[in-house]
């Protein structure tokens, strides 16, 4: 329900590599996302962001501290379990797509139902047309992921993202590929969906305006949550 | 259709050159697995077949009268030596002994035979050769010596009781054919003379150069042998259970018993060592062909770094990674089993029309073939070993690549 908190982490900490190269990645990181709300990460490269997204989205396991999504929280948990809650709950949107290349638009976002495994072929087939309609590619249902423009590969991403219905949905830098226009195109595509449908969107991205259009910027530096300023505030990095 | 299995049969055709060398591999060793044992086992069938068609599958001879021991012990003696026997030439109580023995559910006809030496004489030839005093209607029934006639007729043999059946090679030394006289010298020094009836091949060396058939009665006044038969040879339902068969005739008549496997067992050894000699050679062809998967699931699972990270991403387990990875590589055993299965019977049929020219331990203008649907079943079975170990550790290597790990890599 609109909101109501989707996403949530307390005093996050994480640690990368080993031995004398160990780096302490994420510092007691905090952080609420609610239903239809627009979250951004921003920062200098290695400032952690990226490390947060998959802490998020149980991609990665965190050394201390907890995940919430929903009233349900996510602490060691097996990796199969790990895996459904993924697979329901989470959507992820890559910078480079990450689509299979050999499959087609309606094949790639139809990936995450056939894990599910909820709806036979026919349903899963109307649901990801109906899903690729939602982002303008209503008539390249049937071509290979490979042969659609860098815009309309993000879109597939997108629609992907969605397949599942989840309540969460991570971006990566989801424009960090495109240029100005498909950028604007594809995020305020997003954003519409996040807030049509109250899913919590948290996207990390170096694109100020981008961060700027969201709910909430979040800054970081050093693997901490320096400042998070809500819609309109200037960013200071 | 499972999701792993969708997304294995999606990856598999993006390599199509990759997934067909696999197949490659896996459907020429199972053709040539197939088509070498159909060879090596069809010679030994072919030798089986024809030692029991001429002999029987199992023969029950001389009669034994256990020697006891007296009870005083000789301190060097080791304890538990084998039972000390006399033997007696030749059955005694032949009608009763068949009787009884019919009465066996494994026992599907059994006749007489009264074997003894001979010195054999046509022309100028002369040889030594083994004489079968057989009672025809119950040694037809028993043998296929009917089916082994190459010329003349069974029935002349039959209704002339002064002719005799040759072996061909016997024949051949003797230079005669049917109709032609040939000599038997008797223990009492006299030739008797009898008309060839039909000459036969069994298609073993053995039998064929030494064998003359003659009717029972004459034999036994040529031999001047006191007993009317010195074997009964038996037909048997399933001849692999003749051991036991003979044991137990052993202990209930007290005669001798000896079955098929028994009497021909250094030939049979022979066989089976051949056989396992070519299914190794043939295994290795298949292991190779294991490693050649194992290459080719290698670079696949290399070449879908991204699209496992991917796929974990999106909420597929380790388990369904590994499953994408044995689906491809069950595909390839299953279409590779199928296509080396008809390979094979390609192979065997092709085979077996091949001429050759065998005239030593078995007469064959052809390769013999042995049509055996286990070598089927076994080819089947080892191409899916094989192949499972080729996929499993590229497969559990997939399982454990770490989603986060390639997300992160600067590669992308």
């Amino acid at each position: 329900m609109k909101g109501d908190i989707s996403l949530s982490c307390r005093d996050i900490e994480r640690y990368l590599g080993e031995a004398e190269e160990r780096v302490h990645a994420l510092r007691g990181v905090s952080l609420d996302v609610k239903a239809g709300s627009l979250h951004a990460v921003v920062g200098p490269s290695g400032c952690g962001k990226s490390t947060l997204l998959y802490i998020l989205g149980l991609l990665d396991e965190p050394d201390a501290g907890s995940v919430q999504i929903g009233s349900t929280p996510i602490s060691h948990l097996l990796d199969e379990e790990l895996a459904r809650r993924r697979n329901e709950l989470i959507g992820f949107i890559f910078q480079f797509h990450f689509l299979m290349e050999d499959f087609t638009a309606q094949e790639n976002v139809m990936i995450p139902m056939r894990r599910l495994g909820q709806m036979n072929e026919d349903e899963m087939r109307d649901r990801a047309a109906a899903l690729l309609k939602g982002v303008d590619l209503g008539n390249k249902l049937n071509r290979q992921s490979r042969h659609l423009s860098g815009g309309e590969q993000q879109r597939v991403a997108i629609a992907r993202a969605l397949a599942n219905d989840p309540q969460v949905i991570l971006a990566d830098e989801p424009t960090g590929n495109l240029d100005t226009g498909n950028s604007q195109r594809a995020f305020e595509l997003l954003a519409n969906i996040v807030r049509e449908r109250a899913k919590a969107l948290l996207l990390v991205t170096h694109n100020r305006f981008i961060a700027d259009a969201c709910d909430w910027v979040h800054e970081m530096k050093d693997g901490r949550i320096i400042v998070s300023h809500p819609h309109g505030e200037r960013i200071s990095v | 259709m499972t999701a792993p299995l969708y997304i294995a049969l999606r990856f598999a055709t993006h390599r199509k050159r990759a997934l067909f060398l696999s197949l490659v591999g896996v459907v020429f060793g199972v053709g040539i697995f197939i088509c070498t044992q159909a060879q090596t086992q069809g010679f030994a069938q072919f030798f089986i077949d024809s030692t029991i068609g001429s002999n029987g599958a199992l023969t029950l001879q001389a009669r034994f009268q256990p020697r006891y021991e007296g009870m005083v012990v000789s301190a060097k003696t080791k304890g538990g030596t084998s039972q000390r026997r006399n033997y007696f030439e030749g059955i005694t109580n032949v009608s009763e002994i068949m009787r009884v023995s019919r009465q066996f559910s494994n026992v599907i006809a059994c006749s007489p035979v009264l074997r003894g030496s001979v010195s054999a004489r046509a022309g100028f030839e002369n040889t030594t050769a083994e004489l079968f005093g057989i009672d025809p209607t119950s040694h037809l029934r028993t043998t296929d010596l009917a089916k082994q006639i190459v010329d003349g007729k069974f029935d002349d043999f039959r209704n002339n009781t002064s002719s005799v059946i040759i072996g061909n090679r016997l024949a051949d030394l003797l230079h005669v054919g049917p109709g032609d006289a040939v000599q038997l010298l008797s223990p009492g020094g006299e030739y008797w003379r009898f008309d060839v009836a039909a000459i036969t091949r069994s298609g073993v060396t053995a039998i064929d150069s030494a064998r003359i058939y003659a009717h029972a009665q004459v034999a036994q006044r040529l031999l001047k042998k006191p007993y009317q038969a010195s074997m009964i040879i038996y037909k048997l339902r399933d001849p692999g259970r003749a051991p036991t068969l003979a044991s137990h005739f052993e202990d209930l008549f007290q005669h001798s018993a000896q079955s098929w496997q028994a009497r021909e067992e250094g030939n049979l050894q022979i066989f089976t060592t051949l056989r396992m000699s070519v299914a190794i050679t043939v295994s290795l062809i298949i292991l190779l062909a294991g490693f050649g998967i194992f290459n080719v699931l290698t670079m696949s699972v290399l070449s879908k770094i991204r699209e496992i990270a991917i796929l974990r991403s999106m909420g597929y387990r380790r388990i369904d990674i590994t499953a994408i990875f044995l689906w491809q590589g069950a595909l390839i055993a299953t279409v590779g089993s199928l296509l080396g299965c008809a390979l094979g019977a390609l192979m065997t049929w092709g085979v077996s029309h091949i001429p050759i020219h065998i005239r030593g331990l078995l007469y064959a203008n052809y390769f013999l073939v042995d049509w055996d649907w286990r070598h089927y079943l076994w080819a089947t079975i080892l191409a899916i070993i094989s192949v499972f170990i080729a996929s499993y550790v590229p497969a559990r290597r997939a399982a454990q690549l770490q989603p986060v790990d390639t997300l992160r890599g600067s590669s992308l």
